[in-house]
């Protein structure tokens, strides 16, 4: 059986039951194209005059929007009645097939789930497929709104009695993730609250820094924090009311004091070393009496075989093998000289605690070992002198044995001491939600101070003026590759690429056209700008394909959409966006004619020649 | 446990079950086959032994017993084993199995269709909402496709009439560009304009459509002492899509715009359901003089029904209950279960469980 329903069957299926239209959410562009793909050589054809319904419907939306005449997949649709509608169509194609949607037209639209929180068209049916989405280049689980939001494309007010959300598997798909998400109740929200430095500079423009505060309070963010605080603000009082019994007693603070009386206590109960009546060199020695070493007795050589120490005395013994072949038990004080050699030896549990072929073997080495062999250097450790400890001395001072209170304190430091410490986190805490708003946009003034935008008393400098105008993302970077006149006598074609390599924020690969000679070395110094600027921002991808992308469609005023999308293997709704975006970064330069007047006219310049063909229908 | 008898173990294991174990373990575990997954898997279990595998026996031990039973014709046939209070301590808590068969196919189908036309009449919480939004700000929280538009469009009508301005923003490009159409079918060309970061278009109409960050930009150049003559004579504003205040990259721009907005001006922020809409409405109330009220509805104007549909091309209802069991997850249909349970026997590579 196929890991999932062939979409030709799903069609078949849906109609059999009257379940059409529907909206089947695949889990990737290449999945919807592909099933586009399956229905080229099917026969489940649309009744003629449906096929001219849609006929009719799509020539409306043509004569609007001209880009998608030509579409590839205008002949499946008008067949079969199923479309694809996802971001790597123009948006043009997205009206179209919206367009087609709202008029009954289409049996089927397959989609990517970004759809289901754009673009507003409902369905007698949604079909499922999967549990979890691509966000930030991982999958995820679909949360409990998600699942909501993408069944509520399900039954058409007015349309439809009932709405249908059906599941079907394919690999990877939790069930109980959507049965979850069907049944359960959706998140709750958090704010996201971060802080730019557009937005620093836009309200130290219209308010003195002594009313910042407040204003960041009216955020959505501060007002969840202080929710938290709230709760810990509780517990806090809780906390009070079981701290009543545990306050002052004949010292003030008598949990502090316990705690240091208690803590000198116990350390002086540790100092009760376990002497060993040996003599240092011997216990220096012990460590290095591993299995294999060759040691020097009296008489002759040995291979230790093991260490222990015996019973009774706990002083150190060795087992050793003897020249000749004799196995002894002897105190590691016996031995002379500890060589610089460890023989192989296999380890067993049992006497001779070797295994008898290691023990043949480790004679056979013994006899063969040069007359003179070089000495381990041990280092033997002066008699450790006790340090005198002053804690010991000033046990004496507490009033703690003597203290009619003792044995109440000492009953009862154990849970005083938790709580007082409890206490002191959640006050710590409480302070900090407080006021981390405040604090991270203090840091970003920090930053805007260094960088001049801001005069040391918090005002905006000249550059401040008028950099508070971009209020895009990678405002620092562009604002400073302003100052830095990066942008001094580059053409428009240039300035957009630049534009757009910062905008663009999609790893997708693929193949895009040559970047110039001059774009590239424009980039190379935007990117060591990029780079230096990490600290205070993320540095945008900074791609030169893509930039190419865009300096071919602004340098090349003859150059049709069909020929940039064939110029690299981009999908067109991305290139779209690519240049759409572009366009918003270009628009927010051109406010800043007053400044540079220079900067402002390439970017309008750059505006227009951008604007033409398919950038034209929409606004 | 051995590795090599947890490699076992592992083997023995349906594909789903190693990508739920995997998940947060490994990153991009979809797209490896299972026994490339059991490898990565035991790689990673050398950093956390104990946790791994007692997340393992967790996932075996919640897993339904395979293959599932065919539906108890006799409902009182299994001995009542929720009553056992012990087996409630795992963390997820058995719910007590309702013995019911589920509802059959065609009851599950029926009632598919057409209504008879009819003159629209709105929902009573689109009144409350509209009459609302006289007394202060509102927050409407419904339901998708529940038709939060709407109360969109008779709010700005009413405002249209008292002659003030209206803003409408969505958050996406091309959500302005549906509803510019939209609305100028509704109020007239002439009525409604359209606002881009590049381009504008009608801009001294009445209704003016945009992103929320083209407003925001207007709200801090307003702020900064350039005066737009539209702000002045703003009655309403509509955030529509309004839970993209979560998001994580763009919701700032939201929480400003409802900072900054002129405070003689309305708010209606439409979303879908959330979870807390309770906290936006009181943070609205707390920091603009007139109360912001909560409109809020959970039940969907047209009933949902969810359905499984197996690779085979056969249908069954996916819950026992016709409507979705809110509140029960495991209320599966039986049917829905078994073939569920069967595609992920049949879709695992290797290894079969018996």
């Amino acid at each position: 059986m196929p890991p999932s329903i062939h979409p030709v069957d799903l069609i078949i299926a849906l109609r059999d039951k009257h379940l059409t239209p529907a909206i089947v959410f695949l889990t990737s562009r290449r999945a919807c194209d592909e099933a586009m793909q399956a229905f080229d050589h099917s026969h489940i054809l649309l009744p003629p005059p449906r096929q001219a319904a849609i006929a009719a419907v799509l020539e409306k939306v043509i004569a609007q929007y001209p880009s998608i005449a030509e579409h590839p997949l205008i002949p499946t649709v008008q067949r079969i009645g199923v479309a694809a509608h996802h971001a790597g169509h123009l948006p043009s194609w997205k009206i179209a097939v919206e367009e087609l949607m709202r008029h009954g037209c289409l049996d089927a639209v397959f989609a990517t789930t970004t759809l289901a929180a754009g673009v507003d068209f409902p369905a007698r049916t949604v079909i499922i497929t999967q549990s979890s989405i691509r966000k930030s280049r991982d999958f995820m689980d679909l949360t409990i709104g998600e699942v909501q939001q993408i069944a509520g494309r399900a039954g058409r007010r007015g349309k439809d009695l009932v709405g249908f959300a059906i599941v079907t598997p394919s690999p990877y798909i939790d069930l109980n993730v959507l049965t979850k998400g069907f049944t359960g109740h959706p998140e709750a929200i958090n704010s996201q609250f971060v802080i730019s430095y557009p937005m620093v500079l836009n309200l130290l423009k219209a308010h003195p820094l002594d009313q910042i505060q407040p204003i960041l309070a009216k955020s959505f963010a501060q007002f969840q924090l202080n929710q938290r605080a709230e709760v810990l603000q509780r517990k806090l009082d809780d906390l009070g009311d079981q701290m009543e019994p545990f306050g002052p007693r004949v010292c003030t603070d008598w949990i502090t004091e316990w705690q240091t009386f208690d803590q000198v206590r116990r350390q002086k109960s540790h100092r009760a070393p376990i002497r060993r009546h040996e003599p240092p060199e011997v216990a220096a020695r012990f460590h290095f009496l591993t299995p294999g070493r060759v040691v020097g007795f009296a008489r002759g050589r040995g291979v230790v075989l093991r260490q222990y120490r015996s019973k009774g005395q706990k002083s150190p013994m060795i087992t050793a093998l003897r020249e000749g072949g004799g196995i002894t038990e002897s105190p590691a004080s016996t031995v002379t000289e500890v060589s610089d050699r460890i023989l192989d030896c296999v380890d067993a549990p049992v006497y001779p605690w070797c295994t008898p072929e290691s023990v043949e073997e480790l004679l056979h080495h013994l006899e063969e070992l040069p007359g003179r062999l070089p000495e381990l250097p041990i280092l033997i450790p002066k008699d450790n002198e006790p340090i005198p400890d002053a804690i010991v001395q000033t046990l004496g001072d507490f009033a703690c044995p003597t203290c009619p209170s003792r044995s109440a304190c000492q009953t009862d430091y154990p849970l005083a001491s938790k709580l007082r410490q409890e206490q002191h986190r959640h006050v710590k805490s409480i302070q900090a939600l407080r006021t981390s708003l405040w604090h991270r946009f203090q840091e970003k003034i920090d930053v805007l101070q260094q960088f001049g935008y801001l005069t040391p008393t918090a005002h905006l400098t000249e550059d401040g003026e008028w950099a508070r105008l971009i209020r895009i993302d990678h405002s620092l970077l562009i604002t400073e590759l302003l100052r830095a006149d990066a942008f001094n006598g580059a053409d428009p074609a240039a300035l957009a690429a630049v534009m757009s390599s910062i905008a663009h924020d999609d790893d997708r690969p693929g193949a895009f056209p040559r970047v110039s000679s001059g774009l590239a070395s424009l980039l190379g110094q935007v990117r060591k700008l990029a780079v230096s600027l990490s600290p205070h921002e993320d540095p945008p991808l900074l791609r030169a394909d893509i930039a190419a992308v865009t300096e071919r469609w602004i340098g090349d005023p003859t150059l049709t959409w069909i020929g940039l999308c064939k110029s690299t293997t981009m999908a067109e709704g991305d290139i779209y966006r690519l240049l759409a975006r572009t366009l918003e970064f270009l628009s927010q330069l051109h406010t800043l004619k007053a400044t540079h007047p220079g900067l402002a006219d390439t970017a309008s310049r750059a505006i227009a020649a951008l604007r033409r063909g398919v950038l034209e229908e929409l606004p | 446990m051995t590795t090599e008898e947890l490699e076992q173990l592992l083997a023995q294991q349906p594909i789903a079950l190693l990508h739920r174990l995997a998940r947060g373990r490994v990153q991009r575990h979809f797209r490896a086959g299972k026994r490339r997954l059991i490898e990565v898997l035991l790689r990673h279990s050398a950093e956390n032994r104990a946790g791994f595998e007692s997340d393992l026996m967790t996932l075996i031990g919640e897993k339904p017993v395979h293959p599932a039973p065919p539906p108890p014709q006799v409902p009182t046939a299994r001995k009542p084993k929720s009553t056992a209070p012990q087996r409630r301590s795992t963390h997820r808590p058995v719910e007590p199995e309702s013995h019911e068969p589920g509802v059959t196919l065609s009851s599950w189908l029926e009632g598919l269709g057409v209504p008879p036309p009819k003159t629209f009449v709105p929902d009573a919480w689109q009144e409350d909402a509209i009459a609302k939004l006289r007394e202060g700000d509102v927050v409407v929280s419904v339901p998708t496709g529940s038709g939060k538009t709407y109360v969109a469009i008779e709010a700005a009508r009413r405002a249209i009439s008292e002659n003030r301005t209206v803003i409408y923003t969505s958050p996406l490009k091309a959500l302005s560009n549906t509803k510019y159409t939209e609305f100028s079918k509704i109020f007239g060309a002439d009525q409604v304009g359209i606002l881009t970061g590049d381009r504008r278009d009608n801009g001294q109409a009445p209704l003016l459509i945009m992103t929320t960050e083209i407003l925001r930009n207007l709200l801090y150049d307003a702020g900064g002492g350039e005066i737009d003559i539209r702000l002045d004579t703003l009655g309403l504003v509509i955030l529509d899509e309004s839970q993209y205040i979560a998001d994580p990259e763009r919701g700032v721009v939201w929480e400003e715009t409802i900072i900054f907005c002129p405070s003689q001006a309305r708010m209606l922020l439409l979303s879908a359901s959330i979870g807390n809409p309770h906290d936006i409405a009181e943070w609205i109330t707390s920091i603009r003089p007139t109360p912001c009220h909560l409109v809020r509805h959970s039940t969907r104007t047209v009933p949902l029904r969810a359905g499984y549909l197996h690779p085979n091309g056969k249908l069954t209802p996916l819950f026992r209950t016709v409507g979705i069991p809110h509140g029960h997850p495991s209320h599966l249909h039986p049917e829905a279960k078994r073939l569920f349970a069967q595609y992920e026997d049949e879709t695992l590579p290797s290894g079969r469980r018996r």
